[in-house]
Order: C-alpha cells, then sequence, then structure tokens
C-alpha cells in the first residue's frame, strides 16, 4: 500500500487545521493561491482544541482608553512573561489583534454579547486592562473552518502529516497520510505551514488515562518534532503548563468557580492561599497552582475547593455555565454524586503539557521571526507549535501573519526541488514500517514509559540529576521505537504521535537542564537551582538538531529569536 | 511501571442507544480522535466505538447527537479517584539537591 503515493502540486500546504492553520489559509485563499490543508479530524469546522467552542477572546481594540492600545499592553509584556518573550514578533502580533478581530467578524463570529449587543469586556489572568472578551464562541472554529472550505482549498481530512521535505535549508513539501484509508500524499508546495497545537500526552495525571487531559490529546507536539528533523530552531521548550482540575477527571472549569468566589482549603480546613500571595484566590493561575502543589508536598493534602459560601444567584449562575467549558462537565459531577452546591470539590493538579508556560505571548515550539517564517526557509508555523502565541487570539493572529506573509514569499519565483519517485516510495515506506511488524511493542506502554519518566523526572519539580535520568530513559526509548508495531493505519497515527511526544520530552529535558534557574513557578522550577537569576538568565534557551542529537544554545532575551537564524547571519555579514 | 492501555479497553465511555439512534454519522464526523466508526450510507448498522480508551471525553459526539443517543459514562478510576497528587510531583531524593527552596 505505502508504494503508491498520491502527488499533488500547489502553493501552500497547510498541517493541522486548527484555529492557526486555518487562518494561515485564508490569506492565501484569498490571494488565488492554491492550498492543500491536512488535519486529524474529518471537518474543519469541528477539528482540534476548540471544535467544542471557546468563551474568551484576547485582543486589544483601540476604543479610547489608554490601556485599550497596542503600546501599553506592549509595554507590560515583558513583565507578564517575567522576561522572557520575543518582543519583536509579539509587536507585530498585539500591533494587527484589531485588525485581525475584524476579520473574524466578517466571517461570522459574533463576539458581541446578543442581550446588550456591545462587546463583553473582563480584566483578567493578571493583564493590566480588560483585554478579554467574552463570547458565545460555540461556533467560532465553524466560521474559519467553513471559509477555508468554501475558498476552495483542498481539504484532506482524517490525513496526519509526518515529514517536511527540505533541500538546501528550504522547505519543499510535506508527506502525509489518511489514517482511516491508508492513502499516502505528497504534497508539493512553495510554502510550508506547521499548526499542529501544542503537546500533550506527556506526563501523568490523577486518572492514569492518557487521553484524558486538559488541553486536546491529539495536539502531540507534530510540528515541533517535524519541525525540528527538517532543520528549525525550537525555543522555550523547557517550560511546561499544568492548571488545577477536579480530581480524576483533566479539564478545563474549575478556574471558572474560581473567579466567581470559590475558595481553596487544605486538609485542616484552612483557607491557605493568602500564604502565597496577599489576593489569595484572585492571585494569577500559575500561583494558585504552585499553592496547592506547595500544600500537597507540605502534606497538607488533600485540597478542596468550597463553593458553599456562596449566594444561591452565584451558584446558579456556576452551574448554569458548567458546560461552557467542557460539555461533558455536568455529567461528571453528576456521575461522581458530587453538588459543588452542599459539597467541597476535591482538586488535582492536571498532566503538564508544553505550550506557553501559562502565559500569554511567550511561547514553546518552532521559532519564529515576524512573518511567522521558521529558521529554514518557507518553512512557516504559528498558533501553540510557535513561539509567540496566546489562546485563540494569538493563533489566529499569528496564523493570519504567516497567511499574508506567504503571499508576499511566494511573489519571489524559485525553482522547487522535487522527490525522485524511488526515494519516495523509500520515505513512506520507513513511515509506514510499524505496519510490517503489527506485533511490535505497543505505543501504549512505550507512551506510559514517557510520561512515567517526565512527571517523576522533568515535571513540575527538576535537578540535574532527574533530568539526566529522565535523558537516559527518553534516549533507551528512542532506541526501541523504530520497533512499535501498528496494526491499521489508525495505529501508525498514534505510533508517530508516541514517537514526537517522546522527542518533545527529550527536548524539553535537554532544555531544562541548559536553564540553571527557576523561573515562572512550577514552568520551570530547578529545584538545585531555586532562585529566579536575571543577571544570567534573562536568555531564550534555544534547541536544533545536529548529527550528535539536540544541540543547546542561549540567546539574550532582548534580541528577536530570528536573530539566531542563519539568514540573519548572513545578512549582517557574519 | 503504570501501563494501563490493555486493561482500560474495557471500558466503554460512549453508550449509544440502538433505539434512538437514526444512524446519521455524526458523531464519527465530528470526533476530533477518530475514536466512532459509522459506515457511511448504511441505515442499518451502529456507530461503532472502536477506540474507547482513547477517548477525550470532550462530549463533541454527545452534543452533535441529533436524538440524543450518546451518554457520556465515565470509568470508576475519574470519578472515584485515590491517586496520591503527590505521586505527580515528582521524585526528589535526599542529596539531589543542596538545599531545599524555602
Ligand atoms: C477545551 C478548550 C477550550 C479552550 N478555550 C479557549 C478560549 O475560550 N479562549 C482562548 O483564547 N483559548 C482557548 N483554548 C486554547 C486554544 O484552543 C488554543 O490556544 C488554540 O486552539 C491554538 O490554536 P492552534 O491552531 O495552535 O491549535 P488547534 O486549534 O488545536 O489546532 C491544531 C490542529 O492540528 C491538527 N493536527 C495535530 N497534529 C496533526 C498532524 N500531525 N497532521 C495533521 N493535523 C494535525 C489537530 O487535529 C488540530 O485540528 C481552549 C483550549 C481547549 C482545549
Ligand atoms: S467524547 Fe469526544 S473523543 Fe470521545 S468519542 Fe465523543 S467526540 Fe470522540
Ligand atoms: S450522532 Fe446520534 S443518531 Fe447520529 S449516528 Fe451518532 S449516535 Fe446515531
Amino acid at each position: 500500500m505505502s508504494d503508491s503515493v498520491i502527488r499533488l502540486e500547489t502553493d501552500v500546504v497547510v498541517v493541522g487545521g486548527g484555529v492557526a492553520g486555518c487562518m494561515a489559509a485564508i490569506p492565501a485563499l484569498e490571494a488565488g493561491m492554491g492550498v492543500v490543508i491536512c488535519d486529524k479530524g474529518k471537518l474543519l469546522e469541528r477539528s482540534g482544541s476548540v471544535g467544542g467552542g471557546v468563551d474568551h477572546y484576547l485582543t486589544v481594540m483601540e476604543t479610547g482608553p489608554e490601556w485599550d492600545t497596542p503600546d501599553f499592553l506592549l509595554k507590560h509584556i515583558p513583565e507578564l512573561t517575567d522576561g522572557i518573550v520575543d518582543m519583536e514578533v509579539t509587536d507585530r502580533v498585539v500591533r494587527e489583534m484589531p485588525r485581525v478581530l475584524r476579520k473574524l467578524e466578517e466571517l461570522g463570529v459574533d463576539f458581541k454579547d446578543p442581550r446588550t449587543g456591545t462587546y463583553d469586556r473582563h480584566r483578567s489572568f493578571g493583564l493590566p486592562g480588560a483585554y478579554h472578551i467574552n463570547f458565545d464562541g460555540t461556533r467560532f472554529k465553524h466560521h474559519i473552518g467553513q471559509r477555508v472550505r468554501r475558498g476552495k482549498a483542498t481539504v484532506l481530512a482524517r490525513t496526519m502529516g509526518v515529514q517536511v521535505l527540505v533541500e538546501d535549508g528550504r522547505a519543499y513539501g510535506v508527506l502525509a497520510f489518511d489514517i482511516r484509508a491508508g492513502t499516502w500524499y505528497y504534497v508539493r508546495a512553495r510554502a510550508v505551514v506547521l499548526s499542529t497545537g501544542d503537546v500533550n500526552r506527556l506526563s501523568k495525571n490523577a486518572s492514569g488515562l492518557a487521553f484524558d487531559s486538559w488541553h486536546c490529546p491529539y495536539n502531540t507536539g507534530d510540528a515541533q518534532a517535524m519541525g525540528y528533523r527538517a532543520g528549525a530552531t525550537l525555543a522555550n521548550m523547557e517550560f511546561t503548563e499544568t492548571t488545577l482540575t477536579p480530581k480524576g477527571f483533566s479539564t478545563q472549569g474549575l478556574n471558572a468557580l474560581v473567579s466567581l468566589g470559590a475558595y481553596f482549603l487544605n486538609r485542616q480546613g484552612e483557607r491557605f492561599m493568602f500564604r502565597y500571595d496577599p489576593k489569595g484566590e484572585n492571585a494569577r493561575r500559575a500561583v494558585l497552582a504552585d499553592g496547592v502543589i506547595n500544600e500537597y508536598l507540605e502534606g497538607n493534602g488533600p485540597i478542596y475547593l468550597d463553593c458553599r459560601h456562596l449566594p444561591a444567584d452565584v451558584l446558579d449562575h456556576m452551574e448554569e455555565t458548567l458546560q461552557i467549558d467542557r460539555h461533558t462537565l455536568p455529567a461528571f459531577y453528576r456521575q461522581k454524586g458530587v453538588d459543588f452546591r452542599t459539597d467541597p470539590i476535591e482538586v488535582s493538579i492536571s498532566e503538564l503539557s508544553i505550550r506557553r508556560s501559562g502565559l500569554y505571548f511567550r511561547g514553546s515550539g518552532i521559532a519564529v521571526d515576524v512573518n511567522a517564517e521558521s529558521s529554514v526557509r518557507g518553512l512557516f508555523s504559528a498558533g501553540d507549535s510557535a513561539t509567540v502565541s496566546g489562546g485563540i487570539a494569538g493563533a489566529a493572529t499569528l496564523g493570519h501573519i504567516a497567511g499574508e506573509s506567504i503571499v508576499q514569499y511566494l511573489k519571489e519565483p524559485r525553482t522547487l526541488p522535487d522527490v525522485a519517485a524511488g526515494e519516495l516510495a523509500g520515505l513512506t515506506a520507513a513511515a509506514a514500517v510499524h505496519l510490517e511488524q503489527p506485533d511490535g511493542p505497543s505505543w501504549r506502554a512505550f507512551e506510559d514509559r514517557i510520561r512515567a519518566t517526565v512527571t517523576d523526572h522533568a515535571g513540575v519539580r527538576r535537578t540535574e540529576k532527574g533530568l539526566r535520568l529522565a535523558l537516559d530513559t527518553l534516549h533507551a526509548l528512542g532506541r526501541e521505537e523504530a520497533n512499535l508495531g501498528a496494526a491499521h493505519h489508525h495505529d501508525l497515527m498514534r505510533v508517530h504521535e508516541a514517537r514526537n511526544i517522546r522527542l518533545n520530552a527529550e527536548l524539553l529535558a535537554e532544555a531544562a537542564l541548559e536553564r540553571k534557574e527557576s523561573r515562572t513557578g512550577s514552568a520551570h522550577r530547578r529545584m538545585d537551582f531555586p532562585g529566579t537569576d536575571d543577571e544570567h538568565w534573562r536568555s531564550f534557551v534555544l534547541v536544533d538538531r545536529t548529527d550528535d542529537g539536540p544541540g543547546v544554545r542561549t540567546l539574550p532575551a532582548r534580541d528577536p529569536l530570528s536573530a539566531a537564524f542563519p539568514r540573519s547571519r548572513q545578512q549582517n555579514g557574519g | 511501571m503504570d501501563s494501563q492501555g490493555g486493561a482500560l479497553a474495557a471500558h466503554n465511555p460512549i453508550q449509544i442507544d440502538p433505539n434512538s439512534c437514526i444512524r446519521c454519522t455524526l458523531c464519527d464526523w465530528v470526533c476530533p480522535g477518530d475514536i466512532i466508526y459509522k459506515e457511511e450510507g448504511d441505515r442499518e448498522t451502529l456507530p461503532v466505538v472502536a477506540f474507547p480508551d482513547e477517548c477525550w471525553y470532550c462530549g463533541h459526539c454527545e452534543s452533535v447527537c441529533p436524538t440524543d443517543a450518546i451518554t457520556i459514562v465515565f470509568p470508576e478510576r475519574m470519578l472515584n479517584n485515590t491517586t496520591d497528587v503527590l505521586t505527580l510531583l515528582g521524585t526528589i531524593e535526599p542529596g539531589d539537591v543542596p538545599a531545599m527552596e524555602g
């Protein structure tokens, strides 16, 4: 089967039709270019993290007050990101936000509150202004996905991208396969976008179920892994993200109760959060997670969330809005037999993921410049897989920038490389080899070992010794991965995901070993370097592929990440 | 080692009521994880939960179903979870760190 490959020729190929990927496709379609977009899901209207809906959107709107200007928000971003952020790219993203918001409205997204006809804006997540629009985003993804489909993009549904093709530092295509039919595609394209979201299934959670995760478990760092293998520089890979969840279900929805006035209690019944922050439960999210982690470590667990003191109308509101964050949350509480009106809810931390350390604008993943282009020419990235990200707004804005940049990039004529027919069969056969060994070791057990070592040694408490132990295990798993078995193409997808998770975990551990300080709470806590060391570590950690595995370098955070790209060295004559 | 994959296949998170299901295929189409399979164009067959242990518990399938034929059923280990949260917080042995953070 793997020797018959469908060949497609196009201007732009997008891997990952989420928020960022769809928004990158739209400007290219508007410019009349050919676009091929592949996604693991069947419908662009529903695939990815937010197919079930969203409820908040971060943006400046320039409505008059000083706080609502790009300049004001930009001024505060260094402190909001603990001093490590690519300000050059962030500057462009923040300035483009109002325009992309209008574009989304043109696509049919209604950001206004139907009861008032105005934007319902809130100050939250520690931001210095009311930048969040709260809205009914049930059909947010529907509108963007539909625009791409109607724009006559070629949509390869249920198709997983596995490899970016590069020659002389320039990307020219993608290999992908249909996870049900098994069809292989070679999409030869003049520009490539990698937008497959964040890295999940990376560490253990309370239920022990790998796919019970806060963020989308089908986003497994495929862009980061494909980009790295193709020679793209990655950055900020040491920073991870966790949240507080009702114990047993890794879901969003607990923070909403906290923001409506719920308290945290420890085993002694003490409302302890004021010991961690004078704002108590109103502290930054990361502080709340750190407070809970510390109470558990001090032996004060279990920790509960308590709503019993709240007035009936607040409790009613909580109950009505419970399913907004996760459709299944009311059913979970019901089946569990807890009622937050009368029972405290036991709390756990979720598994970790690599995304943006709980902060806006400091993304982890493929390093990009102001055009969303990576260190590999013609290879673009946006959304949670790129180094400047921020929820759906960050993904939409940088995605749109990527699309517009590609339109410019493609104006320059250049000859496009090609894969020789014989070579192509070899590439797909190598990627499909797991089907030849269906009785090989299972990706499930393989992944469990990744999660165990990340949790124990590269998670919320890190040491040099632990990180080296994690790397030993991850290297050993790397030597075994070629033997993994797949019974069918769905399984082949999971095998490739497992391999990509392993690679991301290895890059995480390498970068975390390099950063000899702690920063942003449990996003990167080195027990052997507990302090934040601005004098030496106000720097990015970058990882690149070398002949001997990952090569790690640092770059002062006052520089844009693109200062480390080969092309900027050429431009500077160095 | 915490290898759960195989054992968990036993729990089916997606219950489909054969009497109310109208075989429309929507649940298969909206699932982001390729978990539910429904033969297209066949009015007889029910959707099959092919990979129950890979379910996200997102409920897209349940919310899209036109006849409310789908019920999400959480497993015991999610509902009555007994994991010690400390096991999620990393293994540090004495001597791994020079001095603990105050
Ligand atoms: C339940 C939930 C609610 C959220 N609510 C909000 C909110 O209200 N506001 C907000 O700002 N943020 C919210 N977020 C965060 C937000 O979803 C993400 O930051 C945003 O979607 C990132 O966009 P993206 O394009 O990078 O990733 P996604 O939108 O997740 O898209 C990634 C896409 O890539 C596909 N894919 C993955 N790997 C491959 C591969 N190898 N080949 C082909 N396709 C692949 C996936 O199927 C997916 O469609 C929420 C997240 C979740 C999980
Ligand atoms: S709950 Fe979500 S992941 Fe599970 S079968 Fe339904 S749509 Fe698929
Ligand atoms: S969506 Fe509902 S009615 Fe349609 S096939 Fe699925 S279970 Fe049956």
